[in-house]
């Protein structure tokens, strides 16, 4: 059995507990009576607008795996060891480091490996741009995270790598304390230099869009999909490819101090310029999949 | 310039502009003050009424004998108020609307916030 495969039946079994474990608020409630709910978490890779209270803190352990080339075994995992407050009742902080794992043989144009490392580090800064009120169903964020690895998210090699992600973060409350429709924007400038010396420049561009229902007080449920350009240079005028990934998402508040998010994403569509096959595998995998614990203090 | 600079630059860039974002003249009002008290597990009162635009300063008093906490997600704060004792929340100016707010130490203690 391909490892990936092992991996997605853990993850699978850990949602299923997850599930399991808030079955007592999986029943038929009165949604009006339910507290209102952070809209940051509730959209798998797609993020909610919410920023958190203020003076809140937060402790998270957000990994996400890229499973599935063109050929040969390519698993590789990004966890993110993240600590974010909220000092203003506008702002919220994020920064912390990154581990990687890299398993991965018989990929065309990929050196064979197999390793565990820390990989670099990142902050965050996210500023609510438009706050939702009982008269406004919209949130808008804004968020810019700024981000340094010493291995190569796709390759696993030793590089010099600077990304900058930024991204607007919106959300509409369709149902009051129900249905939530989220919407992303990313632009993701990114440098790297190669042990060999040599500089590329590149950038990711796109947009998500996600639905997601509060089946009860502390679980919800939904889907989502994201649009992805890749382009060779950071001022997107070298476009190389694009990719549709689709999937479902699953949030659960374990306590009012304690949840999990989950989502995976698999590639429905994709294009390689100048290749025609289906599917982008150069620029982004068959599949993705998130896993993220938080605990609030 | 460098990938490092440019990064660096960005960054302060941004941060400079949320500083300048939060630089409203509205932190400059008298905050309008709203009295609350918490009493064998209940606000009193549990509805309370604000003017919109104008920055609030909720008081809560606990008279219980064990901490709680005030929270609210719409007001984006939160904060602990030992048992016996007074605390206060500045909250920021706000738009007219209905703003939730709870005990997160008991479910059963919920109030809102009218502002208009």
């Amino acid at each position: 059995m391909r490892i990936w495969a092992k991996q997605w039946r853990c993850w699978g079994l850990l949602m299923g507990c997850a599930l399991l474990g808030s079955s007592a608020g999986v029943r038929a409630q009165d949604a009006s009576s339910w507290k209102d709910i952070e809209t940051k978490y509730i959209f798998g890779f797609t993020i909610g607008s919410g920023i958190g209270l203020e003076g809140e803190k937060e402790f998270t352990i957000d990994t996400i795996g890229r499973f599935g080339k063109r050929d040969g075994h390519y698993a590789a995992t990004e966890t993110k060891y993240e600590f974010e407050f909220t000092p203003t009742q506008f702002i919220q902080i994020e920064f912390g480091a990154l581990g990687a794992t890299h398993n991965i043989s018989g990929v065309t144009d990929l050196d064979d490996r197999r390793q565990l490392a820390p990989s670099g580090a990142f902050g965050e800064l996210r500023y609510l741009a438009i706050e939702r009120t009982s008269n406004n169903p919209l949130s808008v964020t804004l968020a810019v995270e700024p981000t340094v690895r010493r291995i190569d998210e796709t390759s696993g090699a030793r590089v010099r790598n600077f990304e900058f992600e930024t991204t607007v973060n919106a959300d509409l409350e369709l149902l009051r304390n129900r249905l939530f429709a989220g919407f992303n924007l990313l632009y993701e400038p990114e440098v790297t230099q190669t042990a060999a010396g040599d500089t590329q420049r590149e950038a990711k561009f796109g947009g998500s869009a996600a639905l997601s229902f509060r089946i009860a007080s502390n679980v919800v449920v939904g889907g989502e999909v994201w649009y992805l350009r890749h382009y060779d240079a950071a001022n997107l005028t070298a476009f190389t490819g694009d990719a549709v990934m689709l999937g479902p998402t699953l949030y659960v508040q374990f306590t009012p101090k304690i949840f999990m998010t989950a989502a995976w994403n698999a590639q429905v569509w994709g294009r390689e310029i100048g290749n025609p096959v289906s599917l982008n595998l150069a620029e982004f995998q068959r599949h993705r999949a998130k896993l993220k614990f938080a605990w609030e203090f | 310039m460098s990938a490092v600079s440019m990064m660096k630059s960005m960054v302060l860039a941004a941060i400079g502009a949320v500083a300048m974002l939060q630089a409203s003249p509205l932190q400059a009002q008298q905050a309008a003050e709203i009295h609350v008290t918490y009493s064998k597990g209940q606000f009193q009162p549990s509805q309370v009424s604000a003017p919109a635009d104008k920055p609030i300063a909720f008081r809560i008093k606990n008279l219980d004998a064990k901490a709680m906490e005030f929270e609210s997600k719409s007001l984006r704060v939160e904060k602990i108020v030992a048992a016996g004792s007074e605390g206060v929340i500045n909250v920021r100016a706000l738009k007219p609307g209905r703003y939730e707010f709870y005990d997160d130490f008991n479910d059963k203690a919920r109030g809102a916030l009218t502002v208009q």
